[in-house]
Formats: C-alpha cells, sequence, structure tokens
C-alpha cells in the first residue's frame, strides 16, 4: 500500500516535470517577441532591448530555462511580465474562481446523471429514452452546448446574465454546461452498477432476511454504486481544476483557463507555464485521491490495478 | 471536454452501450446491430454533402447588397438562400458544406496519424519491455497529464493556421490513449503460444511485432477509431472556436459557431445550424462505436478517450 503510493507520487511528479519541460521549451519556439508585445508602439531598439535584459529574455535558452527551474524547485513561479506581479499572486484568485466552478459542476454532473442513471436502473422502460439523452449529450461539445444553453436561458427566456463575471448568478450556466456533459457517465456507471446490484445473490438474501427497501438500497446497493463514481468524481475534479477553457471563454468566467489564453495571446510566458503546470499537478493529484477513496470505500481494489 | 486526461478507470465501459446478449445475437447472424446501421447511414450522408459541397455555392462569396436586410442583417431562410445569410452576407448553406468537409477531412486524417502513433509506442512498449517500456509509457503519462486545450493553444503558436496545424495538434494529443490500449492489449498477448513460437523460430522482434501481433490489435482499433474520429470532430471545431485552428475566412463548423456566437442576439439561426451538424456527425461516429461495441462484447471496455 505504502509501496503502491510512493510509486504513484513517483510517476506523476515524473509526469508533472515532463509537461513542465514540454510547455517550457514549446513557449520558446513560439514565434513572437515578448519584449515586442509588451512595448508595441516603442520605437527605439534601445527601449525593446532594456525590457529583454530586465526579463532575462537575452540570456541564452539553457540559461534561462536552469533559472526557471531552480526556482520552480524553491517553489517561486516567478513574476507576470504583463501584470508586473508575482505569478502566485495572480494565478490563485483565479484557481479560486475555476475551483467554484469545478465544485458547481461536479455537484451538477453527479445529481443530473444519478438521477438519469437510477431513473434507468429502476424503470427499464424508461432506460431506452435515457439512452438517447446519454448519446446526444455525449456527442455535444461543450462549447456549443454553452452557447445553447446562454441562448436559450439567457437570450430568449432572460433568466440567466449574458455577460461575463463572476457571481452566484453567473455560475449557473456553465456550471449546468459542465453538468450535462458529464452525467451521461454518470448515467451509465449508476445505471449498470444498480442493476448488477439488484439482481444479485446478496440483495436477494437481504430481501429473505426481511429488510425494508430502504435500507437494501442504502447499505448494499448504493454503496457499491459509490465506488466506482468516486472515482470518476476525482478524475473529473482534477481535469475541471486544470482549466475548464472553452466553458470559461464562452461565459467570461474569470477562471484559470480565461487567465491562460489571455496570457498565451500576451506572450505572457510565467503566466502560461504556471497554468500548465498547476493544472498537470490537479491533474495527478486527484487521480492519486480518486484511486485511494476507492480503496477505502472498495477494499477489494486494493490490489495495484494493472 | 470533460474527457481531458486521465487514466481509464478500470472496468468502466462507456455509456450507452448495448446490451452484450443482443450484440452476441447480432454477431452470430452476422447482421448490424440498429446503432451501426443507423450510424453508418447518417455519416455517409454527411460524407456526400462533404464530396458534393461545390453544389452549395461558394462559401466565400460575400454579398453585402442582396445578401443582407436593409438594415444590415443576416437574411433568414428563404429561397434563395436556404439556410439564410450570414452576418457578411455569406451563404450558409454554402458555408455549411465546407465545414462538413472541414470535419470530415480532419476526422479521417488526424484519426488515422493519431491511432498509428500510438499503437507504434503501445507495441513496441510492450513487445520490447526494459528501457524502452519505461522511456516510452513514461511518455504516455505526459501525453495523458497534459491539460488539452492548453497544450492545443501552446501548439497552434508554433504554426499557421491551417488543416495541416489542427492535424498535427490533434496528433500530438491524442496519441497517448490508443497507446496505453495497445500496451495493455500487447501485455496480454505477450506470452501467448503465437507469439513466442515467432520467436522461437528465429523471427526478428520487429518481425513478430509486425506480422504476428499488430493484426491482432486490429479489432480494438476498429472500435475505438469512431470514438477517436468524433472526439477529433469536437477538437477541432473547439480550436477553431478559439481561434487556434482554421481561421476564416475558410469555413470550419468551429469558426461558423464563433461567428454565431457574435450574433447570438438578432441571427441564432448562425449557431443553430452549425451546432446541429457538429452534433450529428459526432453522433454518427458514437452510434457506429456503439454497434462496434455491440457485435464485439469482448471490447465493450473501450472507452472515449480515457473515461
Amino acid at each position: 500500500m505504502a509501496r503502491t503510493l510512493t510509486r504513484r507520487l513517483i510517476y506523476g511528479l515524473i509526469a508533472v516535470l515532463g509537461v513542465a519541460v514540454l510547455a517550457f521549451l514549446a513557449e520558446f519556439v513560439i514565434p513572437g517577441d515578448p519584449a515586442r508585445a509588451l512595448a508595441p508602439r516603442a520605437q527605439s531598439a534601445a527601449v525593446l532591448e532594456n525590457i529583454r535584459v530586465q526579463l532575462h529574455l537575452n540570456q541564452p535558452l539553457l540559461v534561462q530555462f536552469a533559472d526557471y527551474f531552480a526556482n520552480l524547485f524553491r517553489g517561486n513561479l516567478g513574476t507576470s511580465y504583463v501584470q508586473r506581479q508575482s505569478v502566485a499572486s495572480l494565478i490563485l484568485p483565479r484557481l479560486v474562481y475555476t475551483g467554484w466552478l469545478a465544485l458547481a459542476g461536479v455537484v451538477a454532473e453527479v445529481v443530473i446523471g444519478g438521477t438519469l442513471g437510477i431513473l434507468a436502473a429502476l424503470y427499464p422502460r424508461v432506460r431506452a429514452a435515457v439512452n438517447s439523452v446519454n448519446l446526444t449529450l455525449l456527442a455535444m461539445p461543450e462549447f456549443v452546448l454553452g452557447l445553447l444553453l446562454l441562448l436559450i436561458f439567457g437570450f430568449r427566456l432572460h433568466m440567466a446574465p449574458v455577460t461575463g463575471g463572476a457571481g452566484p448568478a453567473q455560475i449557473v450556466l456553465p456550471a449546468l454546461t459542465l453538468g450535462l456533459i458529464g452525467a451521461p457517465w454518470y448515467a451509465q456507471i449508476v445505471a449498470d452498477q444498480m442493476s448488477d446490484s439488484l439482481s444479485s445473490a446478496y440483495v436477494r438474501t437481504a430481501v429473505a432476511k426481511g429488510l425494508t427497501d430502504r435500507d437494501i438500497l442504502r447499505r448494499h446497493v448504493l454503496r457499491n454504486v459509490l465506488s466506482p463514481a468516486l472515482t470518476m468524481i476525482g478524475l473529473d475534479l482534477g481535469s475541471y481544476l486544470s482549466g475548464v477553457v472553452t466553458v470559461e471563454v464562452v461565459f467570461g468566467w474569470p477562471g484559470i483557463g480565461l487567465l491562460a489564453v489571455q496570457s498565451l495571446q500576451n506572450l505572457d510566458r510565467p503566466v502560461v507555464m504556471a497554468t500548465v503546470i498547476v493544472g498537470a499537478v490537479a491533474v495527478v493529484v486527484f487521480n492519486l485521491i480518486a484511486d485511494l477513496l476507492r480503496m477505502y470505500v472498495d477494499p477489494r481494489t486494493k490490489e495495484e490495478p494493472a | 471536454m470533460t474527457a481531458e486526461a486521465a487514466s481509464p478507470a478500470p472496468g468502466t465501459a462507456g455509456p450507452g452501450a448495448a446490451g452484450a446478449t443482443a450484440g452476441a445475437r447480432a454477431r452470430r447472424t452476422g447482421r448490424w446491430p440498429p446503432t451501426l446501421i443507423a450510424g453508418s447511414a447518417l455519416l455517409l450522408f454527411f460524407v456526400m454533402i462533404a464530396i458534393a459541397a461545390p453544389l452549395f455555392g461558394n462559401p466565400l462569396h460575400q454579398d453585402l447588397l442582396g445578401g443582407l436586410t436593409r438594415t444590415g442583417l443576416p437574411l433568414g431562410i428563404s429561397r434563395a438562400h436556404p439556410l439564410g445569410t450570414d452576418t457578411l452576407g455569406r451563404s450558409e448553406l454554402a458555408r455549411l458544406a465546407y465545414g462538413i468537409r472541414t470535419s470530415l477531412i480532419v476526422a479521417i486524417i488526424a484519426n488515422i496519424t493519431s491511432i498509428t502513433v500510438g499503437a507504434t509506442v503501445g507495441l513496441l512498449a510492450g513487445f520490447f519491455g526494459g528501457p524502452l517500456e519505461t522511456i516510452l509509457m513514461r511518455l504516455t503519462d505526459v501525453g495523458l497529464a497534459l491539460p488539452y486545450t492548453l497544450a492545443a493553444l501552446v501548439i497552434a503558436g508554433l504554426m499557421t493556421a491551417g488543416l495541416t496545424r489542427v492535424i498535427v495538434i490533434i496528433t500530438a494529443l491524442f496519441w497517448a490513449y490508443p497507446a496505453r490500449l495497445v500496451y495493455g492489449e500487447v501485455l496480454r498477448l505477450r506470452h501467448r503460444g503465437f507469439v513466442e513460437s515467432g520467436e522461437a523460430m528465429g523471427a526478428s522482434g520487429i518481425t513478430v511485432v509486425r506480422r504476428h501481433l499488430a493484426p491482432h490489435m486490429f479489432p480494438l482499433l476498429v472500435t475505438y477509431s469512431p470514438l477517436n474520429a468524433a472526439s477529433a470532430v469536437v477538437f477541432e471545431a473547439t480550436l477553431s472556436y478559439l481561434g487556434a485552428g482554421i481561421n476564416p475566412p475558410t469555413a470550419s463548423l468551429g469558426n461558423m459557431i464563433s461567428d454565431g456566437q457574435d450574433a447570438l442576439s438578432y441571427a441564432p439561426h448562425l449557431l443553430l445550424v452549425p451546432a446541429a451538424a457538429i452534433l450529428l456527425i459526432t453522433m454518427s461516429f458514437l452510434l457506429i462505436g456503439e454497434g462496434l461495441k455491440a457485435r464485439n462484447p469482448d471490447l465493450a471496455r473501450v472507452s472515449w478517450l480515457g473515461r
């Protein structure tokens, strides 16, 4: 168990480092001069040269690379070229907004998907309908669904704000978008696990023992549904925290994904690096948490999965 | 893209998987399951539109006088413009046909490239083992941990806009999951008789991989490819929507939707038309994927990009 954990942590660290190195190198190959992006109208070469010296852009790639990673290992993410403040202080509030959206999105998908799944498992006649809803939602790109919701609830029904921002009113549509896109996966898992469980020997035993329906559902059926659902929740939290770029762009939600897109356009390299690294860490950490939780809920999975 | 990154949850088949018994029956009788028929028919319809795209008019022709209302708004549905016009007075039908063409070209080419790269990595890592396995599979971990959209935007910065850029981005991001699928399959078959007897007869490693192992990957990859194609279509549209894929004025469903977003309050058909097209194309691929899984229940575990 402890060995598995250590190994997973080391693999995760390697993956994050790999992502960071790739991102660093890629940013260097991107054509475009950050100095010129900062001072677009600067006429004199001296001004541009001055900016380059300030940002250490005049040094060879290898030196910049070594500097960046030396700082990174000390926990220093650097300073934004554009905002002139530390990347950590810039990224933290954005991460909080993305965190709220991720949380609301996961709650929405669990509620919507769980309801669909339970309906499909308990009422076989509903199953075909649920399957077609699932297929439609699966085929729907995130940003298309976001825009459709915006069109219907914002522009037609005037029930939701159509301007960007970050408040309780503005989070509803992006969270609903994430919820609907993610729902089919939960619906499927819940429906499958519940039907398996309902026709299993242990449920038959529980019925014979004279347990009430509620007790059977709670103590025997739902526990078996919980374990794969927990894995899925972990995976989703990780991938949403790495920035729900398209949803944040569609709704103007000021999260880490929107920040990443803006920083890429400004060639603000330290900020782009930080968003990519934070994203990779989120994915790796939540994968691990999901697996640990599953081992806790369902001790049968303690052996190393292939 | 909830499918972003992450390792596959063990034992989770994709949603909508048809019942295994119906599938087993269809397989025995050689009949196609209904999902496979519906998906193929839908896809065929779009392929025909893509091939016949030039018949629907010029997607680049701007008609600022005849193609807009007197107040400068896009036209609605009419005989001259069956799907109306966009904000520049271009025929929405012509743009749609060319957008579908773009989507399908990306789906086909990017599908082949990403699966080829992934399968090669998986085969080599699984068969040869040792340091090669360690390097390739850790690289695959990196590929799966990449935040897809961000990574795509970074790569997009390296290249000029166009079809090639989209295909390169999708290949660079989509190879990792099939690599892991194939790797798992190779590990399963590695010590089977046909592989070991090939080696015992003195065939070189590459020959065993090529002649004996690779053909066994075929059913797996054929089942995976429509799901991969669906992801590719969605991703191309997302990239073009974010301005990192195919740039205007070339028609792509993604940049048509981006145009539609600006006109959301007064011309909703500019969103609805390309949105319906993309939804139906993706759905056709998903139906084909479900149909193939129903025909081959052993492969029901093959799921969409790691989910």
